[in-house]
């Protein structure tokens, strides 16, 4: 992505808050996202530490110590958490981008001792963002807990946790203006947001994508546009219409979704602004009462000079941007055309939209532009992108949960 | 993306004391969203209240103890409501309510009135705070004393009877309190901190992301198209050629142009450079920020139209070869979509972040862009009808300064002669005069 924003400076990410907060959560998903628009990004954290530390008990969880008066699991605890802040120092010294640090961080002094340490081993230019996250629903406490702590307490109930969280509440010290740092507090999943000291592209980019985060798990499918003759004579690109055989599987598709979404009809549907597109979709979304969205962004990824051709003309024509895209298919771009990493780009916006959407989405699109989609909630790193496999006829079904997605697949016959 | 996202009404109500920015966060909003598509009038109390009340109104009018003169002022808000709440039950799309709306009854009228009143209507409360005492000295300076408020008036006088103005609001303002249940957004110290509560929404998260980046730095914003291409000469579209000998020329000219507006080397390493990925425009960032010693930015986001089944050809040959779209595009050029390529219409769209960018940027912008690209951005600081956009003039081998003012853009032109350098400012044509006058006779009216 170089063409595009690099900071000139690294910036660090600080997650502040008591345990099922969603710390975690927004970790995951900010570095999942920053990891998506190109940078290189890493989360730092006392259980990552912990794991990377083979001498210690892994059966134990340091961050969440389970007895407060324990002195020798806040001994070691402090000390991951130290040992994180270096890792991600040197990270960062390195040819990191952006790192996000969930260690210890809840009171002043913590996050004085913090500062000071990047002050004192970051020798180049930096931005520290501090993010906290604030709850006081115990409705939405207990959701988190049940999502994504118990798993690892199996001798712990919820009561018991809770109470421990309590304890470590007297202790707390929320973000102030007078500690004099760049902060954004969610408070109850973002009902309330207070922003303090806002300054950079990528801070402002990162404020707008976390105020579209909830905590619904809500579905979302990705499908193809159906068969056109472009298929049938093996060319790429162009703008055909669907074929006959396209329609009746677009009227499959429209059956599966009636199914599916069992009379919904709140749910954001998207398709691209190419003729295939808008076909199957209208056909859909006749069979479902709705009607979708047209955007430009979802078009099909733009593919220049090589418009058009079948993969043997291609072949015969132009060889050297075979053996071009052969070596880079990620960054390779189309002459006159686009690359993977421009479609990205292009679809960033609806990758906003999906995750304010609190209601199912359906995206009717093209390979290459679901194959980024795609990556942006199961791929760990982009280089995996060209080599996604999107078929035709088939609905991808994912559902993100805290940490993971969920995802199934559907072969319309 | 906004054909169908026009399911609901918006209204957006101003709060905040006087000389707080409300009326330039409205015509900025008013600005984005009619850029964005969407039917949007602002209604402002002051200006119902001049009509209604005249214009020689001092302080004492807007003591709160003042029983008469307060019984006017809520018959000017009501008034100013009942039009706004007609404009969104007819064909307004998104209303914006300029006034002071400083107590929590005056908000709750509002609100009730809105929400029983309007069919199907959002509401998103924007408060502006700032206890700057220079900000707002400077506020006061730039757009109350040219107001008909104070026509009569020197400034001095002026402006102790608006600070005086400011103290009686100031008696009974209540801020937005999270109990009133409101969607809100407070803006503090311009920037320094901002509250956001209960926003949900694809219009209202766009909204509150733009407010984000508002600020007033009045930093230049410089457009200026790529040196001559060989295209240019033989009069064709599209392509991706590179610059010609006098292209090449004006680059260097440029470069030296800008090392006499940013003297020192720490000011032009402030400039924020961007161009496009195509070989023209980036030909010539390269030989400007040479001379500069800066970086520059692509963003294929800046590359020209794409003309699609016309790239290359000239005027006259697509008039030969495609007849029909030349002369449908001759009859609506803003929304012709030349065959596999893109529309104007597209072009507003793509270019929406960078729009955001440069809002954001409190340091100088250089756009390196081209015509048609550049004739969108102009557009949108100049405050042109997106139907002009198409026909405005964006001269080769000239550079466009745009200075942000309180309500307007300052603007300059200079052509730069790629031989001799010489530099000359274009004279004010039509375009000028027009906004010139619109700025002068409606800064105070009702949008």
């Amino acid at each position: 992505m170089q063409q595009y924003k690099k900071s000139q400076y690294k910036l660090i990410l600080v997650l502040v808050g008591l345990p099922a907060r969603g710390k975690t959560h927004i970790s995951y998903k900010l570095n999942r996202y920053l990891n998506w628009i190109g940078y290189k990004s890493e989360i730092f954290s006392i259980k990552g530490a912990q794991q990377n530390n083979t001498q210690l008990d892994q059966n134990i969880d340091y961050e969440l110590e389970i007895d407060p008066t324990n002195q020798q699991f806040a001994e070691v605890r402090q000390q991951l958490s130290f040992t994180a802040a270096q890792e991600l120092v040197s990270f960062l010294q390195s040819d990191g981008d952006i790192a996000l640090y969930n260690g210890l961080t809840s009171t002043k002094l913590d996050r004085q001792k913090l500062k000071s340490l990047f002050k004192e081993k970051l020798k180049l230019e930096y931005q520290v963002f501090w993010i906290e996250s604030i709850c006081d629903d115990p409705q939405v406490i207990l959701n988190n807990i049940n999502e994504s702590k118990l798993s690892r307490f199996k001798d712990q109930t919820i009561e018991q946790f809770m109470n421990y969280i309590n304890v470590l509440a007297q202790n707390y010290e929320s973000l102030e203006n007078i500690e004099n740092l760049s902060y954004i507090k969610l408070i109850n999943i973002g009902k309330l947001v207070k922003v303090h000291m806002l300054e950079g592209y990528l801070c402002s980019k990162i404020v707008s994508f976390l105020l579209n985060l909830h905590a619904n798990n809500r579905q979302i499918y990705l499908v193809r546009s159906c068969q056109t003759e472009y298929h049938q004579l093996d060319k790429i690109g162009g703008d055909p219409e669907l074929s006959i055989t396209g329609k009746q599987n677009s009227q499959q598709l429209g059956d599966y979704f009636i199914e599916e979404l069992k009379g919904n009809k709140n749910i954001t549907f998207f398709t691209s602004q190419m003729k295939r597109g808008i076909q199957t979709a209208e056909i859909v979304g006749d069979k479902l009462g709705i009607k979708a969205l047209k955007t430009k962004n979802l078009d099909e990824i733009d593919y220049g000079i090589c418009d058009g051709l079948t993969v043997k003309e291609i072949a015969a024509k132009y060889p050297k941007q075979i053996k071009e895209r052969k070596a880079n298919p990620l960054e390779f771009k189309y002459p006159r055309g686009e690359s993977f990493l421009d479609v990205i780009h292009r679809v960033e916006p609806i990758i906003y939209e999906i995750e304010r959407s609190r209601e199912p989405v359906l995206i009717i699109a093209h390979v290459a532009v679901l194959k980024c989609l795609y990556a942006y909630y199961h791929c760990n790193q982009i280089n995996e992108i060209p080599n996604i496999d999107i078929p035709i006829n088939c609905v991808i079904k994912l559902v993100p949960i805290p940490y993971h997605c969920l995802e199934s697949r559907v072969i319309i016959k | 993306m906004q054909d169908c996202h026009k399911s609901q009404k918006i209204a957006l109500c101003m709060v905040g004391l006087p000389a707080r920015g409300k009326t330039y966060i409205s015509r900025k909003l008013h600005r984005y969203l009619n850029w964005l598509g969407y039917n949007c009038k602002v209604f402002n109390i002051g200006n119902y209240r001049r009509e209604i009340c005249g214009t020689e109104c001092d302080k004492s009018f807007f003591d709160s103890k003042n029983e008469q003169a307060t019984k006017a002022r809520n018959e000017c808000a009501q008034m100013a409501l009942n039009d706004l709440i007609n404009y969104l039950n007819s064909d307004g799309e998104i209303a914006i309510f300029d006034g002071t709306n400083t107590t929590k009854e005056r908000r709750n009228m509002v609100q009730c009135s809105l929400l029983q009143q309007c069919q199907n209507v959002q509401t998103l409360w924007i408060e502006s705070i700032c206890d700057d005492a220079d900000v707002i000295q400077n506020n006061i300076r730039l757009t109350k004393l040219n107001n008909p408020d104070y026509v009569s008036m020197n400034p001095e006088d002026a402006t102790k009877d608006f600070l005086g103005r400011i103290k009686m609001y100031e008696e009974v303002y209540q801020k937005i309190d999270l109990d009133e249940n409101l969607s809100f957004i407070k803006l503090i110290n311009i920037g320094e901190d901002i509250q956001i509560h209960k926003v949900k929404g694809y219009l209202l998260s766009k909204i509150i992301s733009y407010l984000m980046n508002l600020h007033i730095y009045p930093r230049p914003i410089y457009l200026t198209r790529h040196g001559g291409s060989t295209f240019n000469q033989e009069n064709r579209v599209g392509g991706d050629c590179d610059l010609s000998q006098q292209g090449i020329q004006y680059s260097e000219q440029l470069g030296k142009f800008l090392l006499d507006e940013f003297p020192t080397q720490e000011q032009r390493n402030q400039i924020h450079c961007l161009t496009s990925t195509m070989k023209r425009a980036t030909h010539t960032a390269d030989i400007v920020c040479n001379i500069l010693k800066i970086n520059y930015l692509q963003l294929k986001t800046l590359d020209e139209i794409n003309v699609g089944i016309c790239d290359g050809l000239t005027y006259t040959q697509i008039a030969i070869q495609f007849p029909e779209d030349f002369a449908e595009r001759k009859v609506n050029k803003l929304t012709y979509r030349y065959p596999r390529g893109e529309s104007y219409l597209d072009l507003i769209s793509r270019i929406e972040p960078i729009i955001y960018e440069i809002e954001r940027s409190r340091e100088p912008v250089l756009v390196i862009g081209h015509q048609a690209i550049l004739r969108c951005l102009y557009a949108y600081f100049h405050r042109n009808e997106i139907s002009e956009v198409p026909q405005l003039e964006i001269p080769i081998h000239a550079i466009i300064k745009l200075t942000p003012a309180a309500y307007y853009c300052e603007e300059i032109r200079i052509k730069i002669d790629p031989e001799t350098g010489e530099r000359k400012q274009i004279e004010e044509d039509l375009q000028i005069t027009r906004i010139n006058m619109l700025t002068k006779k409606k800064s105070y009216i009702l949008l």
